[in-house]
């Protein structure tokens, strides 16, 4: 994944994880750029922005110092660094707690804004707005990179929480001083009011171009080496410890190396690679912001500039770029062939307003129940396997329409309500079926599954539904559900003991 | 010991509990979805154990454990020759105290080509577990929690330190963990001060209940839903006669479903003469118990022991449950507590068997000498 997850230490606190990061001219205004940086990946509806980090996206104006085999991007001292920092909770009344935040931008004023307030928070003349809350993760990762093997979107459905900012270009990065810049964004330890003790680390995360950790450092096929992941995290951007940057160049040659070798196919000279490892060590997102980016520019300044010719285009990452396809088919077969995963997009595509990502995904619920029973697998299953069988005991009728696959079952309960299901697949020999709501149920997507596995002498059976909320709280359907399946099943280790 | 030390050790900068909370929640929730729609995906049921295990130790929502359980049934289904079916089974069992199925599904993660580094780390919980070989843990537990980016080996060895007698060690290793986390999530934190609190509540030669209660409060400052750390200090409060701040640390997490929340509240109902609720909640406990324990009988044996030799007042099924928590482990806490059990019920034939048996695996070691089975 891009950055997601990209270390043991993020899994304590996966808000301070910096997943990802798009650098782009605003598609609703070539007169702006936009940095946008998301953390905690898979975040669930309720997430909410750590109080004890800063959240900071930082740029530093770059010249391009080398080209071909001698490649090389050059940042400067000057940072223009934009700081999120997030409040505790405040209690609301009868609702959800709220949270805001503060950023402090570069000249070092400050921006009050409410998380999740899709208008932001603007400077009074326009030049700055800011956004934090939660989105639609716009990453499509359609691989299973380790075993390059394309693969559905395995952040369907997912949010992230993002923190932006849209910058007035010409009067936060003036380009005339030059339009080449370096992007990353960072979590770092706040300081506290009490005096921090010990010695916390400098940095908890950061993320420049995508996949820096997860792909190129942390190479499954290089065999058993040292996760060099939470190492490469606590280094400081745009300047990596000169003792540790021959460990990370070796490990970006190596596997650089695996992944262009993984077709069989030798399309890196020794040479290039090298220059390719060291433009890959300065990771920091390469944008040009007096030209436009689009969703097919990503990388395209290191391209050009490891071929030996001058960029073209703004590079930057776009929220629809797949980068990942971009980025494999770069380091496989340096685009000699294109390599696509997957997935055409992610679950959203980004929109082409403020706040650029699109809202929430609504989650889908899942809602499990098992019960053992002392009997075994088969003669459970030939009780419960039919599609049309009378077993549970707050089910009046069933009447069933068709046969096969796409069969329909109309359900009155002992209560009144309808239900209509389609049976989707049985598999006698795994003994479960799955099945649709048609109707009756006030949920999309609303899919099930009935299955009975052996367990020693007895079996286990195990009943799962999934849907999207439609038109009724989630919690309301979720107890109808849950009733059904637990008093389903009840009746059944009743009946089988 | 060193009390200078931790009197000026201040509060660690950590994202506040209740943020942490909704966040683990959130993100548990999140998992599952991930993993029934690509069960398949790396690293999603390793996320999803790591999340219960949390869930079980800081929420109270034991309920984690059920869902454990099906985890690994649903990926032993699926996919019965994985590595991770195996690590996943090994790693459910320990957490539900089934050591000899961990045991065993470790060796099958081994066979299958798991991680020496996975393999090593969970061998060593389940030996330190069962009080197996202690003094190799020992060794061991030292050098990982020397080894970069291992901070948080230092709390088990803190515990073992514990468990071996070596107070004072137990307690620098603790102090030690909270001067130099990395980290800012409040679990781990929690954790470390929660352990403090049983140090000097529980386990030291010379208990020392007001610094106890101190470490009980910095857990629930930093965790203000840590059901463990709110029950001990609601029981350290009773004693000290304050029943009402012990009421109000219980009732927010009441709802948690863990019994020994009833159970103290019951103690604290009896102590204020509110006999009628005493008897509610008293009931309330002991079913939460025996439902528990009808599932997951290894993993709250040694609870529902406790439960039954105090306000439980049930010393035959005390003994009963002590003897089950000793068969799977018969470390020398689970010794005592079976003694305690069996003299209780007034077997004290039983009672003497077990010293002896005791002393024949325990003492030749400094915590035996220390032990209530050596002042008998």
């Amino acid at each position: 994944m891009s950055d997601h997850i990209d270390g043991p230490r993020s899994i304590g606190d996966p808000s301070i994880d910096t997943t990802d990061l798009f650098t782009f001219m605003s598609p609703e205004n070539p007169a702006r750029t936009v940095f946008a940086a998301d953390v905690f990946p898979s975040a669930g509806s309720s997430a909410v922005f750590s109080d004890a980090a800063n959240h900071a996206i930082v740029a530093r104006r770059v010249t391009v110092a080398g080209l071909g085999d001698a490649a090389k991007f050059q940042p400067g001292e000057r940072e223009i660094r934009f700081s999120f920092r997030f409040d505790r909770l405040e209690a609301q009344p009868g609702a959800k707690p709220i949270q805001r935040g503060t950023c402090t931008l570069p000249g070092g004023q400050t921006l009050r804004f409410v998380v999740n307030d899709e208008r932001g928070a603007t400077t009074p003349d326009g030049t700055i707005r800011v956004f934090a809350g939660l989105r639609s993760d716009p990453f499509n990762l359609a691989w299973l990179v380790g075993a390059l093997k394309p693969f559905q979107n395995l952040l369907e459905h997912d949010n992230v929480l993002c923190f932006l900012v849209d910058v007035d270009t010409k009067r936060v990065l003036d380009p005339a001083e030059g339009s080449l810049f370096g992007v990353i964004a960072e979590t770092t330890p706040a300081p506290a009011a009490s005096a921090l003790v010990g010695h916390p680390p400098r940095r908890f995360d950061w993320v420049g171009r995508p996949e820096q950790t997860n792909v190129r450092l942390n190479n499954a096929h290089l065999g058993p080496v040292d996760d060099l992941r939470d190492l490469w995290n606590q280094q400081t951007p745009f300047a990596i410890a000169p003792e540790a940057a021959p460990l990370f160049r070796k490990r970006l040659l190596d596997s650089l190396h695996q992944y262009d070798m993984s077709d069989g196919k030798e399309d890196w000279p020794p040479a290039q690679l090298a220059a390719s490892a060291n433009v890959f060590l300065d990771d920091f997102q390469l944008i040009d912001v007096a030209k436009p980016t689009t969703d097919t520019s990503y990388l395209e300044i290191e391209k050009s500039t490891l071929n030996g010719r001058p960029y073209q285009t703004g590079g930057g990452r776009t929220l629809n770029a797949l980068d990942i396809d971009m980025l494999l088919t770069w380091l496989v077969n340096r685009d000699r062939e294109p390599l696509h995963g997957g997935a055409k997009q992610a679950t959203q595509l980004g929109r082409t307003t403020f706040p650029y990502l699109a809202p929430p995904n609504t989650e889908l619920q899942t809602v499990v129940e098992s019960v053992a029973v002392d009997a075994p697998a088969d003669k459970v299953w030939a009780l419960i396997g039919p599609f049309g069988a009378m077993w549970h005991p707050l089910i009046a009728q069933i009447r069933l329409t068709g046969t096969g696959a796409g069969q329909l079952r109309t359900v009155e309960t002992i209560d009144g309500k309808t239900i209509i299901e389609r049976l989707d697949s049985t598999d006698n020999a795994r003994r479960q079926y799955r099945y649709s709501g048609v109707t009756g149920m006030g949920a999309s997507n609303y899919t099930g599954l009935l299955e009975v596995a052996p367990k020693g002498s007895g079996s286990t059976l195990t009943w799962r539904v999934q849907y999207l909320s439609d038109g009724q709280p989630t919690i309301i359907i979720k107890t109808i559900v849950a009733t059904l399946q637990k008093v389903g099943l009840e009746s059944l280790k009743k009946r089988f003991g | 010991m060193a009390q200078t030390a931790e009197l000026v050790l201040e509060r660690v900068a950590a994202t506040a509990g209740d943020i942490a909370a909704i966040n683990l929640e959130s993100a548990r929730q999140r998992s599952w979805n991930r993993f029934w729609r690509a069960p398949e995906q790396p690293g999603i049921a390793e996320l999803i154990v790591e999340q219960e295990q949390l869930t079980a130790q800081f929420t109270g929502d034991l309920a984690a454990f059920d869902r454990l359980e099906m985890l690994a049934n649903d990926l032993a289904q699926r996919e019965p020759e994985s590595v991770r079916s195996a690590l996943v089974a090994a790693q459910v069992a320990c957490s539900t105290h089934r050591f000899a199925h961990a045991r065993q599904s470790l060796a099958v993660a081994v066979v299958r080509g798991a991680s020496a580094e996975v393999t090593d780390r969970l061998a060593l919980t389940i030996d330190q577990a069962t009080g197996t070989d202690l003094s190799i843990v020992l060794a061991a537990r030292r050098e990982r929690s020397t080894r970069p980016g291992h901070w948080q080996e230092r709390i088990p060895l803190g515990a073992l330190l514990a468990d071996l007698g070596d107070f004072a060690e137990a307690e620098r290793t603790y102090l030690h963990a909270l001067r130099t986390y990395p980290d800012v999530s409040p679990f781990s934190l929690a954790w470390v001060s929660f352990q403090l609190g049983v140090l000097w509540g529980e386990s030291a030669t010379v208990l020392q209940p007001e610094r106890a209660a101190k470490w009980y409060r910095t857990a629930i400052d930093y965790l203000p839903g840590y059901v463990k750390a709110r029950v001990h200090l609601a029981e350290i409060c009773l004693d000290q006669g304050h029943a009402t701040e012990a009421r109000a640390l219980l009732e927010p997490v009441l709802a948690s479903g863990d019994p020994e929340v009833a159970w103290r509240l019951g103690d604290i109902a009896q102590a204020v003469g509110d006999s009628a609720e005493a008897m509610l909640q008293l009931a309330a406990a002991r079913t939460g118990f025996e439902s528990l324990l009808a599932i997951h009988p290894l993993a709250f044996a040694d609870h529902g022991a406790e439960f039954y030799l105090g306000s439980g007042d049930d010393p035959a099924r005390a003994l009963e449950l002590a003897r089950l928590n000793l068969a799977n482990r018969p470390t020398l806490r689970a010794f005592e507590q079976a003694c305690s059990a069996a003299q209780a019920a007034g077997d004290a034939n039983a009672a003497a068997r077990l010293r002896r048996e005791a002393s024949e695996r325990w003492g030749s070691t400094a915590a035996f000498r220390i032990s209530s089975l050596a002042r008998i």
